[in-house]
């Protein structure tokens, strides 16, 4: 299957993943960022082959949780920075080190996913990984992709 | 690459009254306003696209057409501005502009190395010198494009020289961008000619005719 797909297919698979990096890209550190880029870049895509379709629903659903937790980030490190309503304890500390473990996953993750896209093969992510192919495969009704390109 | 804005044998007078005094209104706003989305969505997968050329020695082909599209909506935008087509921009990505053309050749392959270069010193060798040039040639085309519009208001046509001046000035600048951003690997020269005969204004009136 792998050499199959068109290599356009491939790359447009792997770019799904790369909109992890769209705030580094437009040099805001917001975590809003990344997940408006995977979203309108599901909205694009995702007609255009089941391929490209799974990799970019499961990369736009990977990057949910991601982005809840650096907001959560963002939300206490204001309250207690910023708005002087939180002090400064070791639950902040341990939550940081979470989210930071979590982010770490997150990249290693979508890294070999996005390698993977270009190879043209499927990349699992745990948990919701197998709901990304229902989503995509299980429809019996293919007809919805145009390949457009 | 292809860029070509076509001279129009007559332009109307009453278009360039009306894009003279309202064109911010009509078209500069709410093109820019859908352009400023666009050229977010642009920004980021330019910065993308340089670590997957890293990586695999290719632009993304569709990334390629999206900048493309971008970039010739945008030409279009700037040619009615400029007064130099008649007829109001299209929106989106996939329209085109009569008399408007801007192509570029997908390539296969892109150098690494070339494109690491023109990363880190991109601004010494690219953005300097031809910066100085076409910061130089701006000033011209203002006052060019002011000649022009008077030219256009009691005659009714541009004068071929005039026009041709800044067709040059965009198609050069366009060249600059594209090496820029790693779409091609052709140094831009220092000068606005035509890639080559399919590039030519000739070409276009000779379909015409």
């Amino acid at each position: 299957m792998p050499d199959q797909l068109p290599e356009r297919e491939r790359e447009d698979a792997m770019g799904a993943y790369l909109m992890m990096f769209a705030a580094v890209a437009v040099a805001l550190p917001l975590p809003i960022i990344n997940l408006i880029a995977a979203i309108v870049y599901y909205f694009t895509n995702k007609n255009k082959s089941p391929f490209i379709h799974f990799h970019s629903l499961q990369s736009l659903l990977a990057q949910i949780p991601t982005t809840l937790m650096n907001w959560g980030v963002l939300y206490w490190g204001l309250k207690i920075w910023l708005f002087k309503e939180l002090s400064l304890d070791q639950d902040f500390w341990i939550y940081v080190a979470f989210v930071v473990l979590f982010n770490i996953s997150y990249f290693t993750f979508s890294i070999v996913a996005a390698i993977q896209a270009r190879k043209g093969k499927m990349y699992y992510f745990v948990g919701i990984g197998a709901y990304c192919r229902n989503v995509v495969f299980a429809s019996e009704n293919n007809t919805k992709y145009n390949r457009g390109y | 690459m292809t860029f070509n804005i076509q001279r129009q044998d007559q332009y109307s007078r009453g278009e360039l009254l009306l894009r003279t005094f309202f064109g911010w209104l009509y078209i500069l706003i709410p093109h820019m306003i859908i352009l400023l989305f666009v050229s977010i969505a642009a920004s980021i997968l330019s910065f993308l696209s340089f670590w997957v050329i890293m990586f695999t020695g290719r632009y993304p082909e569709s990334w390629f057409e999206f900048q493309v599209k971008f970039m010739r909506w945008n030409i279009r935008v700037n040619a009615s501005i400029y007064n130099l087509v008649d007829g109001y921009p299209k929106f989106g990505l996939d329209h085109e502009h009569e008399g408007v053309e801007f192509d570029v050749t997908y390539p296969e392959n892109i150098s690494r190395s070339s494109v690491l270069i023109r990363f880190l010193f991109g601004w010494l060798y690219v953005i300097i010198p031809h910066g100085i040039v076409l910061g130089l040639l701006s000033i011209a085309v203002v006052f060019v494009n002011f000649i022009g519009w008077w030219a256009v208001l009691f005659t009714g046509s541009y004068p071929k020289g005039m026009f041709d001046f800044q067709v040059s000035f965009f198609r050069w600048s366009q060249r600059v961008s594209l090496y820029m951003a790693y779409m091609t690997d052709t140094y831009p020269p220092f000068h606005a000619e035509p890639d080559g005969p399919e590039d030519s204004s000739e070409r276009l009136l000779d379909d015409q005719v």
